[in-house]
């Protein structure tokens, strides 16, 4: 497959999502459309419960629509695809009897690589994640960054073109996190991933993405999509950035008071 | 070394007190060391149960006939509950509400159905050792967090590798704790069979020297099968720790 590059590597048509937990059925998202072309650093942002992480688990084929597609590399998504697309959560969710090393090396085994390859690639990443030395460690020894360097790794190591990312540093300190950001735009650029990043940070957001989606409050649509073009690294005290937040932080501010006031 | 002085030290007294208070009570009841010791020896010798080794055979077949039928039923039943909503909604609270009831009562019906051979006693062995082993899965599997399902899951991890990769792992220390209680009731299950009627095995062995009033024959019996058992739980405990270095 040779897709020119302006051709988008994600599509997701008008999808819907309702979930029936209780007595009245719960519409997550609705008629949300949104493509994705290789190579963007796409963040999606909105209230809680605005369906962010719905959206992104049928991307990954892990949720399944009620209505519309999801298209990945011109392919329609009904499962997991780990030659395509791979998922970084919130919760790291490592394997608490694996050692780091084979925490990495989870994805490739599934796939079937033979011990060497597998070894070989996870070895080769532990550099750039800031890992070495703790490859036989189990997550209990590792700290709340570290152990999510790990889960980065894990989707790393099965080198899809499309790298998903929900939360990926919600449950770390704000210096952590920052500093993960930084980190996770190196990995970006030099390995030119597409990724669709979840988050509820205006800082993470203006730092990280070319594009900035803002979903509206439950039942969650597309309310506003940013263009960021700007270089990085990004001086967010600059009077674009701080502008750009300003304009962001009223779009979401709404859609988060909406959503606060009660569903 | 200290440390095993003293508990060598307790013994030794507890022995001593065990042979004054039963030279001054009743030596035929009470049956003291200097009496077992002797009694032990001939036992071994096979000097008063000729047969004992194909009794002592017979006992540790039925065990591991009666454990190996719990734990093949238990981890299929425990597996079809816990992985299946609806059967465990249906069966689940039954399978606990069966398990409350002393398992003794069922024996004189497993006589009746399975008559005084060994049969009867690897039923009960089976039945004593099933529950344990089928709740161990249960609650392991409650154990396996739904995330890790996922996460495996969206690395293309299918059912059977979300099976062995996952779960198996996150419920072993239960399963392995469950297995080794399932392994001791099944051999208790097995000796009070014996004990309570029976031609062949330990059990019987120890009714018989009880019946005939053969104290130190009785005690040495006793002991022999306490080392039986010891046996098997010091087995059970080397695989457990085995699989928890595994599972480390």
């Amino acid at each position: 497959m040779t897709a020119a590059a302006s051709e988008p590597l994600i599509v997701i048509e008008g999808v819907t999502k309702r979930y029936t937990t209780g007595a009245t059925p719960v519409v997550a998202l609705r008629d949300v459309s949104l493509t994705v072309a290789p190579g963007e650093f796409c963040t999606i942002i909105g209230p809680s419960g605005c369906g962010k992480s719905t959206l992104l688990g049928m991307v990954g084929g892990l949720v399944a629509v009620d209505a519309g597609r999801v298209i990945v590399e011109g392919a329609p998504v009904t499962r997991p695809d780990p030659r395509r697309v791979a998922t970084v959560f919130q919760d790291p969710g490592l394997f608490p009897w694996r050692t780091t090393l084979e925490n990495v090396e989870f994805g490739l085994e599934v796939r079937g690589a033979s011990r060497d390859v597998r070894r070989r690639t996870a070895l080769e990443l532990l550099g750039p994640l800031g890992l070495r030395g703790f490859e036989d460690r189990y997550p209990r020894e590792l700290s709340g960054g570290m152990r999510q360097r790990v889960a980065i790794g894990r989707a790393l190591a099965i080198d899809t073109k499309i790298l998903l990312m929900d939360e990926p540093f919600g449950a770390l300190d704000e210096q952590t996190r920052m500093l993960m950001g930084e980190w996770l735009l190196e990995i970006w650029r030099r390995t030119k991933k597409t990724v669709i990043f979840v988050t509820h940070s205006l800082h993470e957001a203006l730092a990280l993405s070319s594009r900035v989606v803002v979903m509206t409050a439950r039942p969650g649509r597309i309310k506003t999509v940013l263009d960021l073009p700007l270089p990085y690294p990004r001086a967010m005290e600059s009077p674009e950035l701080v502008d750009l937040r300003a304009k962001l932080w009223s779009e979401i501010r709404e859609e988060s008071l909406r959503a606060m006031q009660g569903l | 070394m200290k440390v095993a002085l003293a508990r060598l030290a307790i013994v030794a007294a507890l022995l001593a007190a065990w042979e004054v208070v039963a030279r001054a009570a009743n030596p035929w009841l009470y049956v003291p060391p200097s009496k077992v010791v002797p009694a032990l020896r001939e036992l071994l010798m096979l000097g008063s149960y000729p047969d004992l080794p194909s009794h002592v055979w017979l006992t540790i077949r039925e065990i591991a006939l009666a454990y190996g039928l719990a734990v093949s039923a238990g981890l299929a039943v425990g597996f079809a509950l816990g992985l299946h909503r609806t059967l465990g909604r249906a069966y689940g609270p039954i399978l606990a509400a069966l398990y409350a009831v002393p398992a003794v009562v069922w024996y004189p019906s497993l006589m009746l159905f399975f008559g005084l051979d060994a049969a009867s006693k690897i039923a009960f062995g089976f039945l004593l050792g099933f529950f344990p082993i089928t709740l161990a899965v249960l609650a392991g599997i409650r154990q396996v967090s739904p995330h890790l399902v996922t996460v495996a899951r969206a690395f293309g991890a299918r059912p059977l590798r979300v099976f062995r990769s996952v779960m198996v792992p996150a419920m072993l220390f239960t399963l392995v704790g469950g297995l080794r209680t399932g392994l001791a009731l099944s051999v208790i299950g097995v000796i009070v069979g014996e004990v309570l009627g029976s031609k062949a095995g330990m059990g019987s062995l120890i009714n018989h020297a009880y019946g005939l009033s053969r104290t130190p024959d009785y005690v040495a019996l006793v002991l022999v099968t306490l080392a039986l058992i010891v046996g098997s739980d010091v087995g059970a405990s080397l695989l457990e720790r085995r699989a928890r270095r595994w599972t480390e």
